[in-house]
């Protein structure tokens, strides 16, 4: 069978031409790297995402702190995470690369802050 | 359970412009004044989507209340809207021929204008129309000097504020369900209160066919006909000083369309005439928005759909369909059905230049039946929102001292405040929508559409009113911009 | 007035570039002017990763990409003025901004326009139909979802197929939104492809290519689109029709130069750009106003945006330093298949970046520049797309004794 894929791992976003057989490759044609053989790997049998979402702030200069996982993840798993971050906040202040758990999926996910966060120094708080 | 009545001398159903003036007119007098409005707004259905244009009068058959009217009104325009606060500008407008066999229509214009009593018509030639409108195409025109331009939607805003002001009280969100006649008073009900009054006056408007027969009056039919116009960018508003109108002409199958400078420097081109069925949320549609382009650049050859920035729709409430020639004379008078039943019936063009001499012949009608005492505490002259932007040097920072919230430019194409949207959301009338913001503050009206101001507006909206997201709406009910927060989120142990 | 060295407007990516470069060359006299609250522009709600791939050799999201310049602005005590506007500037290059200490005005040696782009809107592109809620450009969706913690709607319709409606597309995916479809005017997508595959593909939403809106329905609240197919002559199939029940449509039909500033103080624009016409030192017509960013050109990948600020600061110590010479002007001739050239000329014989965009996708296609018919570079590209930035550099030994250049595909 052949297939084209388009890499995911860097903006050259390589067109990849995959013939496989089940589970089994046979071969990759137009990868610049060495990675986007890797991800046509995971893609047949885990395809892997780096999930990207927000956190709410507790008394923070932004509302929101972004988040992202530290390693891609399960595809399968990003739209339920997607909504367990609806019910997770974080008190400011904030720093890039914070770890933040997230708990109700099959493994425990870390995601980690990508924005720094103040905390906010006015008194009534704006929701 | 008996239902409490509020009783007013006299209940105007409907905000619009004529009912705005109506109230103002009215509160020049002892008389107990209350609007009722069925929006969250007043002016939302015809008296805000119209071209704002002051007619001088020539386009009216002699002889009519439309002509005479308008007429009257165009004269003392410029004083109205200097006591309201309102900016009016006399640009002028050029009825212009392209055709030789044109010009003996832009004579006769001059000659119903002459009979009508509209000052300064002048027919000029291709050199001195060059003159004048280098960039316009044309071989001959007539010239009208006092015809001019207002913002339709401020004039109307200011007409209820100084009404408020004077006593009047305005009942938004208040749609008349039922009209009942007893004990020489009326009965109304809306779908939030109870009201009676010894007098109705109904300017309804495209409504105003539903609420005579409500009231027992006569049977009217309002046949809703729409206008569409577009907007174009301010970067355009060089290219033409007066109201450039293409010579009247009766089954051509071409819209007609007019170039239009606003009192705020864009440009309109419109409106369409079409006759639809439905009287409210009218549609741009596709057809007419390819004829305003190219219509418009019969005339104005430097005019490109890349100038634009925004469609929209009004409609006119007419009395006769195009089968009928779609034309017909004002309706102002006291129902021959009902007594203290006022009708208001097709109050389109020149509606909006004739509204304060309809207001004042509505009173003249009450006034002969009831001897209305003056209000020695009636003002004529109100505030409105200061423009930041139109003030000199010296006054702006004098205004940022005084206030901060004038040093903040909340809206970056128009360059409004956030002190003037501060205004605007604290208006007297108490209404909340986006659209009614907009309409004070001039915020979301460039060419960006509120790519960087609607955001901020929805957070001092929400702060003044302490809103939930889900209760920010654009225009009226259910018109809402979000569902909610977007995450509620508890806190992490 | 305060007089300054050198004014960058705008504290976005760009500007915190421009200003570091700048300050790296030894000016110290540098204030940079920020209309919103915080520094760093639209990378604040930009949460996706993908930046900075090469100045930092990382996927970073765009706050982290920021907040690296965001550090080095703070540490090197650039003097920010945050919350203020800047309402006009002239070709003297002075300035008049506003904040809530009032009204100052401002000259600048040099000034560098950094002031991005706005989103093209529905009433710029008249999409017939009604006026009702519900109808949002994506950078506008973006900032209500991501920075306000705020939920647009449910069932959601996206016209443009360009990285900001595919990125908007995941995330209303993943907020719990549905998202019914993404609509492309052209035959082709006008985003990176990977983002084709990982915002579109991972969560099964249609990419309808070659469709468009061509009405919209709904009182209130949006209600209804109808999308339908356009032609190879570019006229809608009637036959394709579709009506599509949904409560939003995101817009993310075009980006626009933000230029109204350097309209005020004359700067040419370039028509195909939207943006200034500069020469290879990032300098307008105006001698010492400077554009870098999406400003001058839109851009897809930030990290070109960084790295064109940084480029532009050679010029601008130049102007600082009075050294206004130049070798000549030579204006840059486009030929086939090119939509625009950035820089529009050369004043100075050096190495030199051009930025091009191409008109439609292609592949094996060589960027071929020649003098009359010498050929004095060219450059191979396997595949060609007009939503990638195509950079050329031309070495000052190509560029000696040349007197015209013209630039085409081949």
């Amino acid at each position: 069978m052949n297939r084209p894929f388009v890499c995911i791992i860097c903006p050259n976003s390589c067109q990849l031409k995959v013939t496989y057989e089940g589970e089994n490759i046979f071969d990759i044609k137009g990868a610049l790297c060495d990675k986007g053989k890797e991800f046509v790997k995971n893609e047949m049998t885990n395809p892997l995402r780096v999930f990207v979402g927000s956190v709410k702030v507790n008394q923070g200069d932004f509302r929101l702190v972004s988040v992202k996982s530290t390693t891609p993840i399960p595809k399968k798993y990003l739209k339920k995470l997607g909504k367990l971050t609806h019910s997770i906040a974080v008190d400011a202040p904030v720093e890039i690369g914070e770890q933040i758990t997230v708990s109700g999926l099959e493994q425990k996910i870390k995601l980690v802050a990508t924005r720094k966060v103040k905390k906010r120094i006015y008194a009534v708080e704006k929701k | 359970m008996e239902k409490e009545y509020n009783h007013y001398d006299v209940i105007i159903i409907g905000g619009g412009v004529i009912g705005s003036a109506i109230a103002r007119e009215l509160s020049r007098y002892q008389v107990k004044v209350a609007v009722l409005e069925k929006e969250a707004d007043v002016g939302w259905e015809t008296s805000c989507r119209n071209s704002g244009v002051s007619h001088a009068g020539f386009n009216n058959k002699p002889g009519t209340l439309m002509a005479h009217l308008c007429v009257e009104g165009n004269r003392s325009q410029s004083q109205l809207c200097r006591e309201l606060d309102v900016p009016y500008k006399k640009t002028g407008k050029l009825v212009v021929a392209q055709r030789a066999m044109e010009i003996p229509e832009l004579y006769k214009l001059k000659e119903q204008g002459r009979q009508n009593g509209v000052k300064d018509l002048k027919i000029i030639g291709t050199s001195e129309l060059k003159e004048m409108e280098p960039n316009v195409q044309g071989i001959a025109a007539m010239h009208s000097p006092n015809t001019g331009i207002t913002s339709p939607y401020l004039l109307t805003i200011a007409l209820a504020e100084n009404a408020l002001q004077n006593g009047v009280r305005f009942f938004l969100n208040n749609e008349v369900t039922s009209i009942k006649k007893g004990h020489g008073r009326f009965y109304l009900a809306t779908d939030q209160k109870c009201f009676s009054a010894t007098y109705v006056i109904n300017s309804a408007g495209l409504y105003s066919d539903r609420i005579s027969r409500l009231a027992g009056g006569e049977r009217y039919r309002i046949y809703p006909c729409r206008g569409e116009y577009f907007i174009l960018d301010k970067n355009a508003s060089q290219l033409v000083n007066h109201l450039v109108y293409p010579v009247p002409q009766a089954g051509s199958g071409g819209l007609g369309v007019h170039i239009t400078p606003t009192v705020d420097g864009n440009i309109l081109l419109g409106p369409s005439n079409e006759y639809i069925k439905k009287k409210n949320h009218p549609a741009s549609t596709a057809k007419v928005m390819k004829k305003l382009i190219s219509e418009s650049r019969d005339f104005l050859p430097l005019i490109s759909s890349r100038d634009v920035i925004r469609s929209y729709a009004g409609i006119r409430s007419k009395q006769a369909p195009s089968s009928e020639g779609g034309y017909r004379d004002f309706v102002i008078e006291e129902s021959s059905h009902v007594n203290h039943l006022i009708n208001l019936i097709g109050i389109e063009s020149p509606g909006l230049t004739a509204a304060q001499p309809i207001a004042k012949r509505v009173v003249a009608i009450l006034n002969k039946k009831e001897k209305l005492k003056d209000n020695p505490a009636f003002t004529p002259l109100r505030k409105g929102i200061l423009r930041f932007e139109e003030q000199d040097s010296a006054t702006k920072k004098a205004l940022i001292e005084q206030d901060p919230n004038y040093g903040e430019i909340i809206c970056r194409c128009e360059k409004v405040t956030k002190k003037e949207i501060l205004q605007a959301i604290n208006n007297p009338l108490g209404a909340k929508d986006l659209i009614s913001i907009k309409y004070r503050s001039r915020a979301m009206m460039g060419r960006c559409q509120g790519g960087y101001c609607l955001t901020r507006i929805i957070e001092l909206l929400r702060e003044k009113y302490e809103m939930l997201p889900q209760e920010i709406t654009l225009k009226g009910r259910q018109s809402y911009l979000l569902t909610g927060y977007r995450s509620e989120g508890i806190k992490q142990s | 007035m305060i007089e300054k060295e050198v004014i960058v407007i705008g504290g976005g990516a760009a500007g915190l570039a421009a200003a570091l470069a700048c300050h790296e060359r030894g000016v110290e006299d540098i204030l940079i002017i920020e209309r919103n609250t915080y520094l760093g522009g639209i990378l604040n709600q930009c949460i996706h990763d993908g930046f900075g791939l090469e100045k930092f050799n990382s996927s970073l999201t765009g706050p982290e990409y920021a907040q690296r310049y965001i550090e080095k602005v703070t540490k090197k005590k650039i003097q920010v003025l945050l919350n203020t506007m800047v309402i006009e500037l002239n070709e003297n290059k002075n300035l008049l901004v506003t904040n809530h200490a009032g009204f100052h005005h401002y000259r600048g040696k040099v000034i560098i326009l950094a002031m991005g782009c706005r989103e093209r809107t529905r009433g710029a592109i008249a999409i017939p139909g009604t006026q009702p809620a519900g109808i949002y450009t994506a950078g506008v969706a973006q900032e209500l979802i991501n920075l306000r913690n705020y939920m647009v709607g449910e069932k959601i319709v996206i016209l443009g197929s360009g990285d900001i409606g595919m990125i908007m597309a995941r995330r209303l995916t993943l907020e719990g939104a549905e998202v019914l479809m993404v609509a492309e005017k052209l035959p082709y997508s006008s985003g990176l492809p990977r983002n084709i595959n990982q915002c579109l593909y991972d969560f099964d939403i249609p990419l309808l290519l070659s469709h468009t809106v061509i009405n919209v329905k709904g009182n209130s609240r949006l209600s209804e689109v109808t999308l339908a197919e356009i032609g190879k002559r570019g006229g809608i199939i009637p036959k394709s029709k579709r009506k599509i029940p949904c409560d939003t449509l995101l817009l993310s039909v075009g980006l626009i130069p933000e230029n109204e500033l350097s309209r005020q103080a004359g700067v040419i624009l370039n028509p195909m750009t939207a943006g200034p016409e500069v020469d290879e030192r990032g300098q307008t017509n105006v001698p010492g106003i400077f554009a870098c960013g999406n400003v001058l050109q839109v851009h897809d990948i930030v990290d070109n945006v960084s790295l064109e600020a940084e480029y532009i600061t050679e010029g601008v110590i130049d102007y600082l330093q009075g050294q206004t010479n130049r070798d000549q002007e030579i204006s840059i001739i486009l030929g086939n298949g090119l939509r625009y050239v950035v820089p529009q000329k050369i004043m100075i014989i050096k190495d030199t970046i051009f930025s091009f965009r191409v008109n439609e996708p292609g592949k094996k296609k060589t960027l071929v520049f020649k003098e009359w018919n010498k050929l004095i570079h060219k450059t191979f590209f396997p595949r060609v797309n007009p939503a990638e930035m195509l950079q050329v550099k031309l070495s000052r030994e190509e560029l000696e004794g040349v007197k015209t250049l013209k630039a085409r595909l081949v």
